[in-house]
């Protein structure tokens, strides 16, 4: 199960159907990030014969540009919409890596969404999953999709 | 289907704190407003699917997950350490089991995702407003914690 070409795939897929937006996928980080400033975190959960979490991490500029290209409309603060547009884009997300992990034998359900707005703090998992941080570059700045899964032999 | 999600936060999360940890906690009464935002917090989520669908959150003020980790640990805490969120993370998987177990006697299956743990000095969290949800405080000496259950139903 290849967590980087999934993520990479998934997200390009995502960026280029339906928010309309140009990404370069970077090489995957060796250490985890797990602070945050003046972000948005979107997560969510994944359970059921793997079972994980996706979140995807972006600076407030990003997650703004971002929601605009989304929505059609431009966005200047991180409000509802915002927050709202980054934790339906955590669910496209999982839903195409569920996809991915279903068909090869799984058995996938996804949680609901969650978004966390903060001007600074560290989220990280408790568990010793295997995963994967790739780095996406937007014209409007860099963001992060982050997966952790463990899946049952 | 008729899940009381009041009743089954408190047995489950009494049952965590009267057996693992042994700390004695009253509940409060049901918020009727959602609390969004978090100072100088901690909170443990984590993802559950299957029949339904949500998130639990615990939501503890820092001297509170100090106490529970120095309970369960034995060993005196007070800076916000991997302890302290290996801790809040637990706590939440210990409470959200629980919670299945109650839901099986219901008839409704879920499967656990896996916690992340998120603190901070000042963050807000936002769901999809088309759960259902229900926060429950607990008091202890040292303050108030929350659990919050949001679910969806598959339509």
């Amino acid at each position: 199960m290849n967590l980087l070409e999934n993520i990479v795939g998934a997200t390009k897929e995502i960026f280029e159907t339906m928010i309309m937006m140009e990404i370069t996928p970077g090489d995957a980080l060796s250490e985890s990030v797990t602070e945050f400033k003046g972000s948005i975190s979107g997560v969510i959960g994944l359970a059921g014969s793997c079972k994980g979490m996706l979140a995807i991490h972006l600076p407030d500029s990003v997650a703004m540009s971002i929601t605009s290209n989304f929505l059609g409309m431009d966005v200047d603060e991180v409000n509802d919409d915002v927050t709202d547009a980054i934790g339906e884009l955590a669910n496209m997300l999982a839903g195409n890596i569920k996809m991915v992990l279903d068909v090869a034998g799984n058995k996938v359900t996804l949680s609901i969404p969650s978004c966390i707005h903060g001007e600074e703090y560290t989220m990280g998992c408790v568990s010793d999953a295997d995963w994967v941080v790739v780095p996406f570059d937007t014209n409007a700045g860099q963001f992060l999709v982050e997966l952790q899964l463990q899946c049952n032999d | 289907m008729d899940l009381d999600l009041q009743k089954q936060i408190i047995d489950s999360t009494q049952a965590v704190f009267d057996s693992m940890l042994m700390i004695p906690i009253t509940t409060g009464a049901i918020l009727s407003e959602k609390v969004y935002t978090f100072q100088t917090s901690i909170s443990g989520m984590l993802g559950f699917a299957g029949d339904v669908q949500g998130m639990l959150t615990i939501h503890c003020p820092q001297n509170v997950a100090f106490t529970i980790t120095t309970a369960l640990l034995g060993v005196d805490i007070d800076t916000v350490d991997d302890d302290v969120k290996d801790t809040i993370g637990e706590l939440a998987n210990m409470v959200l089991g629980g919670i299945k177990d109650g839901f099986v006697e219901q008839g409704i299956q879920i499967n656990l995702a896996i916690p992340t743990v998120l603190a901070g000095r000042s963050y807000r969290i936002s769901g999809m407003d088309d759960a259902s949800w229900t926060t429950v405080p607990f008091h202890l000496n040292e303050g108030d914690f929350l659990v919050e259950l949001k679910l969806k139903t598959n339509k």
